[in-house]
């Protein structure tokens, strides 16, 4: 066992920490909460400095315009980003993770030469048309509905829980064509965000600036050429489009970059804290790095060939239940001024902003309830996790 | 970055496995109760026949992993031998056991003549046994000792490898707990169907499995932390067993739990399993001195991570 940077690894991880303090003083500077325009400035600026610098799509393969990272080089990247409290992913998060890696595997060649270097460049916002009011973690149940009208589709229905509609151009958007159930006749399209018929509706959550909208499709008109892969083989297009963000996101790193940051701004009264405190903070940093080990396991068994979904899952739920113990404890340690929000709040904001994000950590992308089924089907059938 | 223990290690693991099995497996726990001495009749020339007389932990990071998988192996079948204890001894041979502040208290403390204890501040004593074991139900084989000889040197850094590699033996008695109710929930059945059918037991199995595998990524963490740099590794050593405490307090209740009644009975190697571990988790230092313990060293020595957390230059 031995579980420093590998040569490559520790070389990415001093060139990312020597380029982001270069650039320390001209990184976006967060705009208001509910300031829409301003968070798509921001995170797509980010999105273009990330791409000038040569790390946009840093595990994207080469030959799609990526980095070519190895899944552990990728974990080394993001951790940086957090050490650096660089920008998050934010308004990028569909383009990146799931529109850009599945136009890869079933886009055409078209399709791949408008979308991807457009995404890389943080020109392109995507968001994914997936869930509905009456499918949710049971997507194969949704009921938007794509009928054939002469070399066309017609879509109509009904999308919830839609990250970024309201900033977004594209839409990765799965429709059922004919009569089947369950996983029969699911179809995915590419569908501009600006079609005839398209009304996205923001929900007032407590994510801010509508990050959460509902996507109604009233007779939207699809070309042929808006179809990604086959007609009735979408269920496996959001089998890849889904596989990529399990581990993707390396939020233990921002747990552990809140603790310490905290952590030193309270040092001079950290006598002062109840002693039950200091105990639940060494609780919550074995919590990191035991998530953290989670996430490390997983890339190491994808950088092996293997398809991890078990030891995916299981990082997930650590990862997202880590998430949430984390903030509970930042806010018990700053206690009354955790109400208090942006610039003048405890570490500017971002305890109170990681404390919101937080509570959708163990629903988005999957509730650990999903995550729960797929560990136990394993384990009672024999696996390990 | 290779999270995997080398394959000598995971090799002695299997041995060690097929030897404790012919032994009897838990069972050999269960006649141990009634007779301690196959503890040294039956036990000890199987470790001999591993090898154990000759394993030191230190002298590389094979030794040292082989070390750890010997103690789960031995955590999987509740094996009525200190393992751990056994493979950190001193230079006269002794081995050497972490104790509580006050008290010298250590499980089957009765089996060798004399043993090296060391306390939290790595202070260290050589110590016999003051009478014979308690007998109790959670402790068959703990013993209370009497110091012999308190001029010894300290033993940090022993005192460290010894609560790791106990922790390795908690690994895997929490391991095998949830294959034990796996093994139940799939064959037992209420209301006409295996009770592995009811979401309820799926997820409480699921969420143990996922304790057990984060807590497995730690152990291994721990072990090369230790290995590797010593001297800073206390922290790490008292966050591996503050998580193996608690990992093992929600992953046996609820494979308790799972058995229904039949994981109180001692028919079943889940109950054998949880009295067995008990000195392990209370001894030296129970979760919330160990916690506090953990809190104080962070504070100081800080935590490895991706950044500082140590207070105390404040």
């Amino acid at each position: 066992m031995d579980l420093r940077d590998s040569p490559e690894e520790h070389r990415l991880r001093l060139d990312v920490r020597e380029w982001l303090a270069g650039i320390a003083s001209s990184m976006p500077v967060p705009p208001a909460l509910d300031d829409e325009a301003g968070w798509r400035r921001h995170d797509t600026t980010w999105q273009r400095m990330l791409f000038d610098a040569g790390y946009a799509g840093i595990d994207w393969p080469v030959e799609f315009g990526g980095v070519g990272a190895a899944p552990a080089e990728h974990l080394v990247f993001l951790e940086e980003l957090s050490r650096a409290n660089a920008p998050a992913i934010g308004v990028n998060f569909v383009g990146q993770l799931h529109a850009g890696p599945t136009l890869m595997v079933e886009g055409t060649q078209k399709q791949r030469e408008e979308h991807l270097p457009a995404i890389l460049r943080g020109n392109e916002i995507w968001c994914q048309g997936f869930s509905e009011p009456e499918a949710g973690s049971d997507l194969a149940g949704l009921r938007t509905r794509a009928v054939r009208d002469g070399d066309d589709y017609v879509v109509t229905g009904q999308k919830i829980w839609t990250s970024y509609a309201a900033m977004a151009q594209w839409c990765i958007l799965a429709a059922r064509v004919g009569e089947g159930t369950r996983h029969e006749g699911i179809t995915m399209f590419v569908v501009p965000m600006d079609s005839p018929g398209i009304t996205v509706r923001p929900i007032r959550s407590m994510l801010g600036a509508h990050h959460l909208n509902e996507v109604f499709f009233d007779d939207v008109l699809a070309a042929p050429a808006a179809l990604l892969g086959e007609v009735g083989g979408g269920w496996s297009v959001i089998r890849t489009a889904l596989a990529h963000e399990r581990v993707g996101i390396a939020r233990y790193a921002r747990c552990e970059r809140l603790l310490s940051a905290l952590g030193a701004a309270l040092a001079p009264h950290w006598g002062d804290l109840p002693a039950s405190l200091h105990t639940q903070w060494a609780r919550a940093l074995v919590q990191v790095r035991v998530a953290r080990l989670l996430a490390y396991r997983t890339v190491h068994a994808q950088a092996t060939g293997e398809v991890p979904d078990v030891a995916a899952s299981a990082a997930r739920i650590a990862v997202t239940q880590c998430d949430q113990a984390v903030a509970e404890v930042l806010f018990d340690a700053v206690g009354h001024e955790s109400l208090d929000a942006g610039a003048h709040a405890p570490l500017h904001g971002a305890i109170e902003d990681h404390w919101r994000y937080a509570q959708a950590a163990t629903v988005a992308s999957g509730t650990i309830e999903v995550q729960r089924m797929i560990v136990s089907k394993a384990l009672l059938a024999g696996g390990r996790v | 970055m290779n999270p995997l223990l080398p394959d000598e290690a995971l090799e002695l693991r299997a041995t060690a496995a097929k030897a404790f099995a012919a032994l009897g497996g838990v069972d050999l726990a269960r006649s141990a109760e009634d007779d301690p001495t196959v503890r040294a009749k039956e036990v000890a020339p199987v470790l001999a026949e591993l090898g154990l007389d000759d394993l030191d932990p230190w002298a590389d990071p094979v030794a040292l992993a082989a070390a750890a998988a010997v103690c789960e192996a031995a955590g999987r079948v509740a094996l009525p031998y200190p393992v751990a204890g056994f493979l950190v001894r001193d230079a006269d041979g002794r081995p050497t056991a972490v104790v509580p502040n006050d008290l010298a208290r250590v499980d089957h403390g009765d089996l060798f003549e004399q043993w090296r204890v060391v306390r939290a501040d790595g202070a260290a004593s050589v110590v016999a046994a003051t009478g014979p074991a308690l007998g109790s139900r959670l402790g068959p084989f703990v013993a209370d000792l009497h110091v012999l000889d308190d001029s010894v040197a300290p033993a940090h850094l022993d005192a460290l490898l010894h609560l790791t590699l106990s922790a390795w033996s908690v690994l895997g008695t929490v391991d095998r707990a949830v294959e034990l109710a796996v093994e139940h929930v799939n064959g037992r059945v209420q209301f006409g169907k295996p009770i592995a059918s009811f979401q309820a037991v799926q997820f409480q199995l699921a969420d143990s499995a996922v304790a057990v595998a984060g807590l497995r990524e730690l152990a291994g963490f721990t072990l090369w932390r230790l290995g590797a740099d010593p001297d800073r590794a206390r922290p790490d050593v008292l966050a591996l067993r503050l998580h193996a405490l608690e990992v093992a307090r929600s992953v046996l209740r609820t494979c308790q739990q799972l058995h229904g009644a039949a994981g109180v009975c001692d028919e079943y190697d889940i109950s054998v399993l949880t009295r067995m571990v008990q000195p392990a988790l209370r001894l030296p230092w129970s979760t919330e001195r160990t916690a506090t313990a953990l809190a104080d060293a962070i504070r100081v020595d800080g935590f490895d991570g991706l950044f500082p957390h140590a207070q105390a230059a404040s």
